[in-house]
């Protein structure tokens, strides 16, 4: 799989001349460091049925795609990798070399315009967002996404998938809950 | 929070018995050459004038009533990001344009409660908000031939006819999804408007071009960097410097290739001399922000430029920052002023430059004739006269992955964009500037559109003293300080000069201020609702009452480049929308006999519970 030659081609991502060595440098380092972990990655199509953002009243069966986890989460060697990428792909550049943010958004606190489980931030790197974010589907392959991913749950700021559903209603871990409440969450 | 007066107070002891301390005297002889006005009661463009000197000959407020100033009117116009611009005041009608989506609001003045004629909602690609900097802001509209004109953050210029808000024309100028935008105010020459790019931290190939004010037609465009012929450099073209001259130093200032995504950008302020017909501006930093990975001058950017505005081709340029390491750009405005240097009267520009040197400089030949830090820096140890390149101290240059302590000024520099003035009565220009320093690590960057070409790693925080703003006089015939006021907050918010001998800034943690323009002494104070990185304007109203107006909203490179734990105890300001008007004791159409009198006229259509009861 050579991502390098592939990205000489993109459309409105295309790398001046000289650009693709750095780049594909940080693909191919990322990717010899965790190879043996790429036959476990989520399928694409499966990151592809996740709704855009919180939605209200979705469906029952979105729940099952919003649950993919990151096969790399914890993982020390993808979170390194992903913190190269978040560096030699410009991600700093607007989120901050602390991720706190800049002329993009705090990636470190709990408040997620597209949605903070996983595959949300999955898909906003790999889409890109109607307010500036690329789209780095065609620059970068779904592994070192994931390895990004991966990256960011370890500032600390993103949402679990085991409390995807309680996220999308504002709550947190521990928070009280009134009775009537309880009973309304109840399906 | 606020400081006593005293502790505001510059550390030097004022001067007494000065006759230009008290009376009417010049403290420097400086005048302005700022003809053609805006008409004195009007405020038609950002600086009010060719000048640039946002000085006003009205005087109804002084420094013996100003003390007295309430608010008069309020309005919100509902957005969030950095309220920079100045509104202009037009036949009886208040312009203000909003930062993103880059909205125009008309209000009519001769009504109480200076009510909404028409708005006119552009409707820019959401893209540009992400691709902005410095927050997705405006620095206002020009006035012209009945149309307003400014740019929308998506890199559009648009036209709007001023009388019913209708758009007049609108023309594409770049490509938002490379990461260009465009933030800075149209500037009009004749029939000609100026307008500029923004994108120094993009990689951008930085521009300025001309624009027919009645069409919208591109004239002709100058980038910043590459050959003579795209930088419009040609026989006429006569640097006073040597390192600037030579055949396609755009180019060959750069490795190879490199000045394509080398920025430059045009974001700042144009000013024009009628009799030279000269416009003057500046260029920002080069890209990357990483030096090591750009080896040369890296011409032309952080660069000032004189060009003929019907030709666009260049008479001299001079780089403030050769090889800049720090982002100091060289965008911020240039003042027009005529002074006597050893006893020789200079057309000159006076010219605060993110570098922390104040400049004083010959605008017909573009040397330099003063330079001085006008705040604290250590990253020169001096400047040298001949080269006119200030003395680089190498302990304070960047290299990639090595942290440096203690570089100052920080990339936002001695002073940013925020525009000083000046006065013809005291002669002094008064800037709101910086005390700041930085850390900085350098980080190696590729260049990949659409995203940041950026690299600098860096946390900023108080130069020593502890206070991170200050409001000066400056001598621009001695390069000195005059006075100043020590702000523990940062001062980022246009300056406002007026015949009342009394000088109008703001804070960004919210203070509006009128301060005596002779002794420096603060007269009049009011906190406003959110910090101020707006320009004060005033003018006439329909009750031929001198009004000042500012808007609040702390945003944009305020907020960007403070963090919040710079100082301990910091709680900056949210963001804000409010322009706040002002007059003597806040009289206005809006209140007391003259309101009452617009209600007849308004008649029973909307009425006001509790005015029958406030006579």
């Amino acid at each position: 799989m050579d991502h390098c030659a592939a990205r000489a081609g993109m459309g409105m991502l295309a790398f001046a001349l000289l650009t693709p060595l750095s780049g594909c440098r940080a693909a191919q380092g990322g990717s010899s460091m965790t190879a043996q972990s790429t036959m476990n990655l989520p399928a694409e199509s499966a990151a592809g049925a996740v709704p855009l953002g919180q939605l209200a009243g979705a469906p029952a069966e979105t729940a099952t795609s919003l649950s993919i986890a990151n096969p790399y989460e914890h993982n020390p060697q993808a979170i390194q990798a992903g913190r190269q990428l978040y560096l030699q792909m410009n991600c700093a550049g607007c989120h901050a070399y602390n991720g706190k943010g800049n002329m993009g958004p705090d990636l470190t606190d709990t408040y997620w315009r597209y949605g903070g489980l996983p595959v949300q931030i999955y898909n906003t790197i790999h889409d890109g967002r109607p307010q500036g974010m690329p789209a780095w589907k065609r620059a970068l392959p779904p592994d070192e996404i994931w390895k990004l991913v991966a990256y960011i749950q370890s500032l600390g700021g993103t949402v679990s998938v085991s409390n995807y559903e309680h996220a999308r209603q504002g709550d947190r871990p521990g928070d009280l809950i009134a009775p009537e409440a309880q009973a309304e969450a109840q399906p | 929070m606020v400081m006593s007066s005293s502790c505001k107070r510059s550390e030097a002891p004022i001067p007494v018995n000065r006759p230009y301390e008290t009376g009417n005297a010049s403290f420097t002889g400086a005048t302005l050459n700022s003809a053609p006005n805006d008409p004195p009661g009007e405020w038609r463009s950002q600086a009010h004038d060719y000048a640039n000197t946002r000085y006003s000959t009205l005087d109804q407020i002084n420094t013996g009533n100003v003390g007295k100033l309430r608010i008069a009117w309020t309005f919100s116009n509902g957005t969030l990001g950095g309220q920079e611009a100045a509104p202009l005041v037009v036949d009886n009608t208040m312009y203000v344009v909003t930062p993103f989506p880059d909205e125009l609001y008309a209000l009519d003045l001769t009504l109480p409660g200076e009510p909404i004629k028409w708005v006119f909602k552009p409707n820019p690609s959401p893209i540009a908000k992400g691709k902005a900097c410095c927050g997705p802001v405006t620095r206002g509209v020009a006035y012209a031939n009945g149309k307003l004109i400014y740019n929308l953050l998506d890199d559009h210029t648009v036209a709007v006819d001023a009388k019913t808000g209708k758009e007049v024309w609108r023309i594409k100028m770049g490509n938002v999804e490379t990461g260009e935008t465009m933030t800075m105010a149209p500037f009009v020459v004749g029939n000609k408007v100026l307008v500029g790019d923004s994108g120094g931290e993009m990689g951008v190939w930085g521009w300025i071009a001309a624009l027919d004010v009645d069409s919208g037609k591109e004239l002709w465009r100058a980038y910043s960097t590459g050959s003579d012929s795209q930088v419009r450099i040609g026989n006429d073209f006569k640097p006073f410097y040597d390192h600037m001259k030579g055949k396609d130093l755009g180019i060959g200032s750069w490795p190879a290739g490199a000045w394509k995504h080398g920025a430059g950008s045009v974001w700042g302020w144009i000013s024009y001399d009628p009799q030279l017909n000269l416009i003057y501006y500046g260029t920002s930093n080069p890209s990357p922000r990483v030096p090591d990975q750009r080896p040369g001058d890296n011409l032309w950017t952080s660069t000032i430029f004189a060009r003929n505005p019907d030709t666009g081709m260049a008479r001299w340029a001079y780089q403030t920052t050769p090889h800049d390491r720090w982002d100091y750009d060289a965008v911020n405005e240039d003042i027009l002023m005529d002074l006597r240097v050893d006893g020789q009267l200079r057309k000159v520009m006076v010219h605060f430059d993110r570098n922390a040197y104040g400049y004083t400089i010959d605008r017909a030949t573009g040397e330099v004739l003063k330079a001085a830090p006008f705040t604290y820096q250590n990253w020169s140890s001096g400047f040298d006269m001949k080269t006119g390149i200030p003395t680089v101290n190498p302990d304070k240059e960047p290299h990639p992955n090595v942290k440096l302590v203690n570089v100052c000024p920080p990339d936002i520099g001695g002073k940013d964009w925020q525009p000083s003035a000046a006065s013809p009565r005291t002669g002094l220009v008064y800037a709101a500037v910086f005390n700041m320093c930085m850390d900085v690590t350098d980080n190696d960057v590729s260049y990949i559109p659409s995203s940041p070409f950026d690299g600098m790693d860096m946390k900023r925080y108080p130069a020593p003293g502890g206070n991170l703003g200050e409001f000066i006089a400056w001598n621009p015939v001695t390069g000195k300080k005059v006075w100043g006021v020590k702000e523990v907050y940062l001062t980022m918010s246009g300056v406002l000069a007026t015949a009342g001998d009394v000088v109008f800034y703001g804070t960004t943690d919210g203070w509006f201020r009128g301060v005596d323009a002779r002794s420096g002494r603060v007269l009049w104070s009011q906190k406003l609702g959110s910090g101020i990185i707006g320009q004060p304007i005033t003018y006439l109203g329909p009750d031929h009452r001198q009004y000042i107006a500012i808007y609040a909203g702390v945003g944009g490179a305020a907020t960007v480049h403070v963090d919040k734990e710079a100082v301990k105890g910091f709680d900056f300001p949210a963001g804000g929308n409010s322009l706040y008007v002002f007059s003597i004791d806040g009289d206005s159409m809006s209140n007391g006999q003259s309101q009452l009198g617009g209600m007849d006229s308004i008649s029973k259509k909307s009425p006001q519970s509790g005015t029958s009861e406030k006579q």
